[in-house]
């Protein structure tokens, strides 16, 4: 079995290589040879197809491909690769439960399958976009909370911290972390659910001494929540990365393999991106130990994940993890318009119809491309949760339909699309509940859903 | 492409032409093919790779005045940001529509992204950041080019996830580029303008 060690020398030990000859000259071509190997192809016509033996051949070439590929560490400018043997040995022991959270809100984790009656694991919140004010973070936390399904939290992020502009990488970076973890707890002990795991530990912090100062219990996180650590694209990592990840294991902390492989950019269209985007839930396994592995495929140009190639890559990718992977998956779904809009509704719905009918876990929901300030409620993660809820055990046939449909309705404005309202403008910070117009929204946006024939639960 | 430029050369064809119908329209070719997503990313950046092969050959045999070039600019990612693909893409596209690009690479401070462009002579200056976090790089570029007295040789293109036209505004930035295909017609306009107010 490949320990983290082995990964930790093998980076001082593998294949010098310069990172563009590495992009160009090894990734991209065994990229091409893996993709005509097992002739894969993207059908506009199904974003959700429904081949098992399609998923399994994808599952296979994601397997040699990363055994040819490696992963590319950007601070030695080696390649780690390991053994054919060596890889599947891990992976066949690999855990395959993981448990999450503290006392009440204590859950255990493990790997769905496509069209499973079993509902999936509903992380909720923000997906880590930024607020501007302590408040809407402390209001927008309770809020998510709220939500009756909520399996874990998705928090957001800071901007400053007493009115200091938080700089990535410096030492404002170390205190927006432990203030904004700080407040997320204190936003669930005040929501009466004190144990709820917050899964995308730390949002502030993008570097690991500011993710490993923030992480001291006292703070109020704990191994039990979930630590991102994410690759660079393309299979890449480096010493930041494996920093946390030296830490987080040595901690017994539950380490998250996040992954965001760009259709239209070195893993070119929607068959690599899928091809990709499996191969990154071994190189979870394998070089990240990782408890679990949040994939985000996203369009280069509408910076989204609700785009039709990027559902069809996200289906048959969960589909191929999802049957033949121990380390659970989830889909983040990012919309690419804004609170209290139509738009933002089907692009959620079509993008956990998507996840829940392929396999996968949820986290959501990421709106307005999760870059604009403020621009997300607990409206569209709740509604998540209820289409999650909805969509479990449908089949994929009935679930491609649904997403089609929902397709036709906002697919034409994903060029331009309408970035809606701020938090502050659409709910009352103060009380934590939306305006009568966001609710009418939501109530039509559903029975439209109703009357194509999902079936909600509450 | 080394090979065949040498040997479109010594069959007589005028270099210029060479550059112009050739290597130029060549690279326009793989842009036009990433736009309509028929290419992508490796295909242009192994395109850029194999059109700079071919200018190291045409230029020893062109004086470099007779060459209507477009103009230089330098690209990279601000400090304490990685991420790189969307500055990659501006990059190759900027080549494909004949910019002289110098990629100063990702994770870079303001001194280096100043520092570059004037060792390049570039007019435009493109900053991208992916974090919310990483959006002040943006700004410590202006404000190194301003404390240098520098600012007014540059113009300063921003642009990633975060970055938007209000924020533009705010650092004193002098354009702001959604996506990369409007960051190159933003460039070229830009490039096009500087040259006409130095003649």
């Amino acid at each position: 079995m490949i320990t983290y060690l082995d990964v930790l020398k093998g980076i001082h030990t593998g294949k010098i290589c310069p990172e563009r000859e590495f992009d160009l000259r090894v990734f991209a071509p065994k990229l091409k040879e893996a993709l005509k190997a097992c002739d894969i192809r993207y059908d506009p016509n199904d974003p959700i197809p429904a081949d098992d033996g399609l998923a399994d051949d994808l599952w296979k070439a994601a397997k040699d491909f990363y055994c040819d590929v490696g992963t590319y560490c950007l601070d030695t400018e080696r390649v780690v690769k390991f053994g054919e043997n060596e890889i599947a040995q891990t992976l066949k022991t690999a855990p395959r439960e993981f448990t999450f959270g503290e006392g009440k809100e204590r859950k255990t984790l493990s790997q769905r399958k496509p069209e499973d009656q079993t509902p999936p694991w509903c992380w909720l919140g923000a997906v880590g976009a930024a607020v501007s004010s302590e408040a809407n973070l402390l209001s927008l936390v309770r809020g998510y909370a709220e939500i009756p399904v909520i399996d874990s939290l998705t928090s957001p992020a800071l901007t400053s911290v007493d009115g200091a502009r938080i700089v990535g990488g410096s030492p404002l970076e170390i205190y927006g972390a432990i203030r904004a973890v700080g407040l997320a707890r204190q936003a669930l002990i005040r929501a009466g659910k004190p144990g709820l795991p917050i899964m995308n530990c730390i949002s502030t912090a993008s570097s690991a001494i500011a993710t490993i100062a923030a992480s001291q219990p006292q703070f109020g996180l704990r191994p039990s929540d979930g630590w991102l650590c994410g690759t660079i694209a393309e299979m890449k990592v480096d010493y930041g990365v494996l920093s946390k990840g030296a830490y987080l294991l040595s901690w017994g902390a539950n380490v998250c393999s996040e992954t965001g492989p760009v259709l239209g950019g070195y893993a070119g269209g929607p068959e690599g991106t899928a091809l990709v985007n499996t191969a990154y839930n071994i190189l979870g396994t394998v070089i990240q130990k990782a408890s679990y592995q949040l994939a985000f495929p996203i369009h280069y140009k509408f910076g989204c994940t609700t785009d039709r190639k990027i559902l069809w890559g996200i289906s048959l990718s969960s589909q191929a993890i999802t049957r033949n992977s121990r380390l659970p998956l989830f889909v983040v779904g990012i919309a690419a318009s804004g609170p209290m809009t139509e738009m933002v509704l089907y692009e959620t719905a079509a993008s956990v119809i998507t996840a829940v009918a392929s396999g996968a876990h949820i986290e959501g929901a990421g709106v307005c491309k999760n870059t604009h300030v403020d621009h997300f409620t607990p409206m569209e993660p709740g509604f998540a949760a209820e289409v999650a809820y909805a969509a479990t055990g449908i089949n994929r046939t009935f679930a491609n339909e649904l997403v089609r449909t929902l397709l036709s309705r906002y697919e034409e404005k994903l060029n331009n699309p309408p970035l809606g309202k701020k938090y502050q403008e659409c709910y009352n910070v103060e009380t934590g509940k939306p305006s009568e117009e966001y609710l009418r929204l939501y109530s039509k946006i559903k029975t439209e859903l109703e009357d194509l024939g999902l079936e909600f639960k509450y | 492409m080394k090979l065949v430029t040498q040997e479109a050369i010594d069959g007589g064809i005028d270099p210029i032409e060479i550059i112009e119908r050739g290597l130029t329209s060549g690279i326009a070719e793989v842009g036009a093919k990433f736009e309509r997503m028929e290419a992508y990313l490796t295909d242009m950046m192994m395109s850029a790779d194999a059109m700079k092969a071919g200018m190291s050959i045409v230029l020893t045999k062109v004086p470099r005045a007779k060459i209507r070039a477009k103009g230089a600019v330098v690209l990279g990612t601000v400090k304490g940001d990685i991420h790189e693909i969307g500055k990659n893409i501006l990059s190759a596209l900027m080549t494909a529509a004949g910019v002289d690009v110098l990629d100063v690479g990702s994770d870079v401070p303001a001194s280096v992204f100043a520092q570059k462009a004037e060792e390049a002579g570039a007019i435009i200056i493109g900053a991208s950041a992916l974090m919310t976090t990483t959006l002040p790089g943006q700004k410590d570029i202006v404000d190194y080019l301003n404390s240098t007295g520098k600012r007014g040789k540059h113009s300063l293109l921003v642009g990633g996830g975060p970055t938007t036209p209000q924020w533009a505004e705010e650092i004193g930035a002098d354009a702001y580029s959604e996506t990369a295909t409007e960051g190159v017609k933003l460039a070229l306009r830009e490039l096009e303008r500087r040259r006409k107010e130095a003649n």
